[in-house]
């Protein structure tokens, strides 16, 4: 499907309702827009069961008025829409309370030629249908090709093409592409009664980065496999070694406590934790906006401010946290350009590799929980506390001994972060929070009486 | 004339003729979903109405069936091009290779009547009526306690518009409400620091705030919490007894049994009960319903996503499982009635079965005799939410519960993950109490990457014996 628009026009209509914002009253407006394509094939058992094709434009605007402020969206781009909108949201902001801190960013004097971040790759675009259906029949085929697959959820190809417009009433105009293709497979083996589950992917901006469906397939099946016939253990304490997409949940809660907004709101236990060693010396956690071909990256972020490289954590010490303008207003630093909607969110964050190898981490445990996948809820920001249903391998003299399921694993992130005592070197980036193995000193598991 | 309300101002014949470019390439079936949807919101922080916001959200999904393939297209642009074009891409998973179905005459149906109850739409009422609700709350709160530090007060409604055409000739539109209104606590007491959550709302207007549920109450509901953690010990670790407060509890329900009768997991066969219809799974004291009609509560609609006007389903009558939620596809696929279960987070989706409102049945027991009959175990009081997996095994999370020790709730304690496969944990429900409540009507439920609004109930129950994960 082509529904391509030319690329001006987004422009034009952002800047166009920029200044209908400042006609209507506003001190200070700001447009940004969205223009998605999306492609997605679920294929499953061989056969194709979902297809979807759209295009999707969506607004969001912020509006100023002497220090109060509203904001709208619009998935509906008519001008008579969006011009209502903006009128109803300058009489709203009226009624909200004057705020110091509110307001756009200061205009950055250089902005980064998006190029450079190489976030568009027109093999996607020209990617055709049948190629990310056959990819998606391939990857699933070469599953179920083991004998120890029962049943298959089904795999699925999806690429995005996205191109986001940013204008406000201080100046800036920005405006960057970017692809998005992803490649997953999701396996059941075991009986009815004792069916064991997992999944594997591959998600990157430029096609030539994406893993193949063999890889994929052949990853998914031994990760599935793997879980065949769980035991239950004993409640105990043990050390835990965290699987990198363990790690970059855990990473992912971090991020969550080390944001501006969650220091002002006292809704994270690292609140008051500015310059303090918040983990042992080897954890270096970085934010990363500039790294050419990752998905967290930008040229710029929500509100326009520059994106950058942010050292979060350095040898154990916090260093900094993540802010757009607002948050960084409230408690006194600069807006790292991690402005994301409304809120601040993460551009690539991720945990500093070390230089064991994951075998090397697993061979210097004498017994211990290889921690493969989570289920539930369960992570409390304001105090760290942590408490998750897990699967994982029982370790015994250096190796995986046998699968375990139906235990929990509970402890405290500060807690945790103060006892990580090996961090391997497997980064991979497949989202935008990432991190390799890491061994835990120390944690409890629920299990048997 | 229009077929629908003015949302939508099509005329028949340029419906029908979207419809049929999207059987033009041999389709079996073909759908056309409208929304229109305004949200509004109201946040309060740090002493001040931080933000208010208002949204718009149109647009038409298009969907085609061939044999078991779904084929969507969806755009916000509802010009006749753009959704001739929606219809393309809907139709391309049809390859052409059977002759079309044509579009039956037009037979218009209506919604279940009365499911929202609202005497002042949150919709058409002034903004500055939910400032003074949210403000009340948030004023409630800091007073309640002097270890409240910070209060974070929410407020967001909904109307949503939606109007559903099909080429078996249905037609029918529903407007759905939703309120709701959220207050987080912050407690601090030296370096310790808690959180506490309370919230209310559902298909209900502004009347909900005036008695049934003051905004003040959330406030202090919120500050309770926080600070009664603040004095909350580390839940224990291992296996024991476990007593579920009657209300918010009907998460376990929903994630141990709900998820995995959702008919999309049965004709997939990926769910541990797709070979169960009819099989003992729990004791007799397990019966269990979800209901998508109950006035005024969040799960609620009077037609679901796909236009089928729902119906309280049996889920698990006395122990066996007796019924599936379904949606169109699977209905057929299965050869199952439609419950009126098919639901989408919005036109961007394709419909698969979704609870509403689930609940287990009212049991026998007075839950003072329940507490009595335990000597040592977790009572789980309040819950954050769960997950399942088709294998069975759950998990769901209590933010804040006490010990039980000699048939008596003694210390408090926070944030415990229970654990179990279903099966088993239906069989080892014991005691059913005579209780039965609803939770607080802010529950949302994800899958698929869809987000819908849910309602989960349960009387006291006690668990023999469960996986309680705490620290100590």
């Amino acid at each position: 499907m082509s529904v391509s628009r030319p690329i001006g026009e987004l422009k034009t209509l952002a800047e166009a309702f920029v200044r209908f914002g400042l006609s209507c009253g506003a001190d200070e407006v700001e447009v940004g827009v969205g223009d998605d394509v999306e492609f997605g094939v679920d294929v499953r058992l061989g056969e194709i069961e979902n297809l979807v094709e759209a295009g999707t434009r969506s607004l969001g605007l912020r509006v100023i008025r002497d220090g109060k402020t509203a904001y709208a969206g619009s998935s509906d781009l008519s001008p008579e829409t969006i011009e209502r909108l903006i009128r109803n949201a300058v009489r709203r902001a009226e009624l909200a309370s004057r705020d110091e801190c509110a307001g756009l960013p200061e205009t950055s004097p250089s902005l980064l030629d998006s190029r450079e971040l190489d976030l568009f790759d027109p093999a996607i675009v020209d990617l055709d249908p049948q190629t990310k259906i056959t990819w998606a029949r391939e990857t699933e085929r070469i599953a179920l090709d083991d004998k120890r697959i029962v049943n298959s959820h089904g795999a699925s190809c999806d690429t995005h093409v996205g191109h986001a417009v940013l204008a406000n009433s201080k100046g800036f105009l920005g405006e960057y592409r970017k692809t998005y293709a992803g490649l997953n497979v999701s396996l059941q083996a075991g009986d009815t009664d004792d069916l064991v589950e997992d999944f594997w992917f591959s998600s990157k901006v430029h096609l030539s980065d994406l893993a193949s469906p063999e890889e994929i397939a052949r990853t998914a099946v031994a990760r599935t496999v793997r879980h065949l016939k769980p035991r239950k253990i004993r409640t105990q304490r043990v050390p835990v070694i965290f699987d990198p997409l363990m790690t970059s949940s855990l990473l992912g809660f971090l991020c969550g406590c080390l944001t501006g907004t969650a220091v002002y709101q006292k809704s994270t236990f690292l609140a008051d934790r500015l310059g303090q060693r918040i983990g042992t010396e080897a954890l270096t956690i970085i934010d990363d906006g500039l790294l050419p071909r990752r998905l967290g990256s930008s040229p710029f972020d929500a509100e326009g401010v520059p994106s950058r490289r942010t050292v979060v954590v350095e040898n154990g010490i916090l260093k900094t946290f993540l802010c757009n303008t607002y948050a960084g207003r409230k408690i006194g630093l600069p807006s790292t350009g991690n402005a994301d909607g409304g809120g601040v969110g993460p551009s690539n964050f991720y945990l500093q590799p070390g230089s064991t190898s994951p075998a090397a981490i697993l061979r210097s445990t004498e017994k211990g929980l290889y921690l493969v996948r989570t289920l539930g809820h369960g992570l409390n920001p304001v105090s760290g506390d942590i408490s998750r249903g897990a699967f994982g391998l029982w370790i015994e003299n250096g190796e995986p001994a046998y699968p375990v399921s139906e235990i929990t694993i509970s402890g405290n992130l500060g807690e945790i972060l103060q006892s990580v005592e090996m961090i391997g070197d497997d980064l991979v980036f497949d989202g935008s929070v990432c991190g390799p193995t890491i061994k835990v000193a120390e944690m409890q598991i629920a299990g048997l009486s | 004339m229009t077929i629908f309300e003015d949302r939508f101002p099509l005329g028949p014949e340029a419906t029908a003729s979207v419809l049929s470019e999207a059987l033009a390439r041999g389709g079996d079936f073909a759908e056309l979903y409208f929304e229109y949807r305004l949200h509004s919101s109201v946040l309060m922080e740090e002493d001040i109405i931080k933000e208010t916001s208002e949204s718009v959200g149109l647009g038409l999904g298009v969907r085609v069936w061939a044999g078991d393939r779904t084929g969507y297209g969806h755009t916000n642009d509802l010009s006749p091009e753009r959704m001739r074009q929606a219809a393309r891409s809907a139709a391309a998973v049809a390859l052409a290779d059977r002759p079309s179905v044509s579009v039956s005459d037009f037979a218009p149906a209506v919604p279940l009547a009365g499911i929202a109850r609202e005497i002042r739409p949150a919709g058409s009422a002034d903004v500055t009526e939910k400032i003074d609700i949210v403000r009340r709350s948030y004023e409630a709160c800091l007073a309640a306690d002097p270890a409240i530090k910070k209060a974070r007060v929410g407020w967001g409604d909904l109307v949503q518009h939606v109007a559903i055409v099909n080429s078996e000739g249905l037609i029918i539109s529903d407007v759905r409400p939703m309120i709701k209104l959220t207050c987080v606590a912050i407690a601090e007491k030296g370096t310790a620091r808690e959180y506490g959550f309370s919230g209310s709302g559902g298909r209900v207007g502004l009347e909900h705030f005036d008695d049934a549920y003051p905004p003040e109450r959330i406030g202090r509901e919120a500050a309770e919490e926080a600070v009664r953690l603040l004095e909350a010990g580390d839940a224990p670790a291992g296996e024991m007894p476990v007593i579920l407060a009657p209300g918010h509890a009907g998460v376990l329900i929903h994630e141990a049994v709900g998820h995995l009768l959702e008919a999309d997991f049965h004709r997939k066969k990926t769910s541990i009960f797709w070979n169960k219809m009819g099989a003992r799974v729990g004791s007799e004291l397990v019966t269990i319903y979800d209901d998508p009609t109950i006035p005024a509560s969040r799960g609620s609609y009077g037609m679901d996503d796909e236009g089928t006007i729902p119906r309280p389903t049996l889920l698990i009558d006395k122990g066996v499982v007796a019924g599936l939620l379904t949606d169109r596809l699977s209905a057929k696929i299965l050869g199952r009635p439609l419950t009126g279960h098919g639901r989408r987070q919005d036109y961007t989706e394709i419909p698969i079965p979704r609870m509403a409102n689930t609940y287990i049945a009212a049991g026998p027991h007075d839950p003072g005799e329940i507490l009595a009959s335990v000597k040592k175990g977790f009572y789980a009081e309040r819950f954050t939410g769960g997950q399942v997996e088709d294998s069975g095994k759950f998990t769901f999370s209590v933010s804040s519960g006490f010990l039980i020790e000699n048939g008596r709730r003694t210390r408090p304690v926070k944030q415990a993950t229970l654990i179990g496969t279903n099966v088993d944990i239906l069989n080892r429900i014991c005691m059913a109490g005579n209780d039965l409540a609803f939770g607080q009507q802010t529950g949302t439920c994800g899958k698929d990457g869809q987000d819908v609004p849910v309602n989960d109930g349960c009387p006291t129950l006690k668990i023999s014996s469960m996986t309680v994960g705490g620290r100590t």
